[in-house]
């Protein structure tokens, strides 16, 4: 229990401000991806996709523009994307390169803090990019390319953040077992590939297999339940299957951060 | 100085990783304005124990008590008291050394007071305001480690552990970091160094503890764990086989152990007694004799003994 009401403690909020202090650094460049990267995809999936499928696909009984159904599936690959990548590589790097754990752990901040710092930083860092991917899909829809319930918007940014937090805890727990950076590819094309494909992100999961095996994947949730409040069905029981898997997730992946951590980092 | 109460105290540590017993009920005490030296070969358990201290590792068994408080009870305020200084350096690689210094008081609560005008006093002090605006890992390695101690106090901690603080570096950067730790001694810190240099746990320890395969097997004064563990004087000889031999024979009778060798030299710490003992029985050999010193104890303790 000590281990979660970490999060809350000042520690945990004086790694992420360490975290925020070096990313405000390069603030000008830390911008541009996901910027960037929304107006890439939009292009290419929804208007170089959607041009082949001019009525639009079937969803939930409906017709929908595919770049319609495909903007809220990049705010969900955006989460997953953004926490797993930065609490994998981001993570790894400070533990095993910079040292920068081992030097806090010196300090009055404890293991549990430094776990805490790399999931909420890696929360926080994925809802700055979404919020980023959410203004240019505002600017998509003010030119008419869109036609989504953006107003909605401050209700997902939350969602974001917390499937961020749970997340970053999975990669947490691949950057504790891997043996060295090389071995990132693991876990990258083994699960989080993966899970990114049967997830309706950017296509909708017509195969039944695939529709079976996405009830368990988080992000499929995640990407069902932006989609369902942007394109105006209100809240659907996928928020609620995505709840019971984040919390499930940060009981479990947390806990399990710490122990793996513990060895690797103070070997003990 | 040790009818004071101490500032560190541990009873009873005990440590197990990877299933040994790397440390094995280890006592020992630090008091403030006293340099603790904690001696002992490669795998006597000093950095574990070290780490046991400063927090990083949790002791299987014993206790650590900070000014007579059990640490256990509240380790973030205990923390608060320390300033530790690896054996490795732990930079911020993604910060200036000004930056550093900001960085690591903000790790501490209460927060500590005018950390500007500490950090610029720090860096003053340690002759890193030339360097404050530069990467750390520009900086030279006596320099980095002057950064790591600086670091270790920007909080104005009341005991400081330094593991190895001078390893790797030349003889002018050592004795800087003396000087620094001399200084930091006469303000009233208390000191846990741990050291391979011989020469350093002799200049800077008041008191030390030695290490062995996990236990203590020595402690006291530098002197007077000199005096009980080697004796008084070392005899130096180099001879022949047969005459080694003899020797070995001579050495076992009375129950002195074994020499320890380098490059093929004897070196025989002996009491008084013992050497004028030794004088009557090999008249016509020839050897220097010297007092002993940690270097002796340190071969004593990480040598395999010599056989004849």
């Amino acid at each position: 229990m000590r281990g979660l009401t970490a999060a809350f403690e000042w520690q945990s909020r004086a790694v992420v401000a360490r975290h925020l202090r070096v990313y405000l650094k390069n603030w000008h460049t830390s911008f541009l991806p996901p910027a960037l990267e929304p107006i890439t995809l939009l292009l290419a999936f929804g208007l170089g996709l959607g041009a082949y499928m001019a009525s639009g696909l079937e969803w939930h009984g409906r017709r929908v523009a595919y770049i319609d159904f495909v903007a809220p599936g990049m705010l969900a690959y955006a989460t997953f994307m953004t926490a797993v990548f930065q609490s994998l590589f981001g993570a790894f790097i400070r533990m095993r390169y910079q040292r920068t754990w081992e030097g806090q752990l010196t300090t009055q901040i404890e293991l549990r803090h430094v776990v805490w710092g790399e999931v909420l930083w890696a929360a926080l860092l994925t809802t700055t990019y979404v919020t980023i991917v959410a203004v240019v899909l505002s600017v998509c829809q003010t030119i008419g390319l869109l036609h989504l319930e953006l107003a909605l918007m401050p209700i997902v940014i939350p969602i974001v953040f917390v499937s961020a937090c749970a997340f970053a805890a999975l990669g947490l727990c691949f950057t504790a077992l891997v043996p060295t950076i090389d071995h990132m590819n693991l876990p990258i094309f083994l699960v989080i590939l993966p899970l990114g494909f049967v997830s309706a992100t950017y296509f909708p999961l017509g195969h039944p297999v695939m529709a079976a095996i996405s009830t368990v994947n988080p992000l499929y949730h995640l990407a069902e339940g932006i989609r369902s409040l942007l394109l105006g069905d209100g809240a659907s029981y996928h928020l609620a299957g995505l709840a019971g898997l984040l919390a499930v997730m940060l009981g479990v992946l947390v806990p399990l951060d710490m122990r793996l951590l513990r060895k690797r980092v103070l070997g003990d | 100085m040790t009818s004071m109460p101490a500032l560190l105290e541990a009873r009873g540590l005990v440590k197990h990783l990877g299933g040994r017993r790397v440390v094995d009920g280890v006592d020992l005490a630090c008091h403030a304005g006293q340099v603790l030296g904690l001696l002992g070969p490669n795998g006597a358990g000093k950095t574990t124990t070290l780490r046991m201290l400063y927090g990083f590792l949790t002791a299987d068994a014993g206790t650590i008590r900070f000014e007579d408080a059990d640490v256990s009870r509240d380790v973030g305020r205990f923390k608060r008291q320390l300033g530790v200084c690896t054996q490795d350096d732990t930079f911020d690689g993604d910060f200036t050394v000004r930056q550093n210094l900001e960085i690591a008081a903000s790790y501490f609560r209460p927060r500590p007071t005018d950390v500007r005008r500490r950090v610029g006093e720090l860096l003053e002090r340690f002759s890193l305001a030339t360097y404050a605006g530069d990467k750390p890992e520009a900086l030279s390695g006596g320099f980095r480690r002057r950064l790591m101690i600086a670091r270790a106090l920007v909080h104005r901690p009341r005991l400081l552990f330094l593991d190895e603080p001078t390893t790797g570096l030349d003889p002018q950067a050592r004795v800087a970091v003396w000087d620094l730790v001399n200084g930091l001694r006469a303000e009233g810190l208390g000191i846990v160094l741990t050291t391979h240099y011989m020469d350093e746990a002799e200049r800077l320890s008041d008191a030390l503890t030695v290490l062995a395969q996990g236990k203590v097997v020595a402690h006291g004064t530098p002197k007077s764990v000199l005096g009980d563990m080697l004796g008084e004087h070392v005899v130096v000889l180099e001879a022949d086989d047969v005459t080694k031999r003899v020797i070995a024979a001579w050495l076992d009778t009375r129950g002195l152990g074994e020499p320890f060798a380098i490059l093929g030299a004897w070196h025989l710490p002996l009491s008084a007694e013992q050497l004028a003992d030794f004088a009557r029985a090999f008249p016509a050999l020839r050897y220097e004799v010297r007092p002993p010193n940690l270097d002796d104890l340190f071969l004593k303790l990480a040598l395999a003994p010599c056989a004849a």
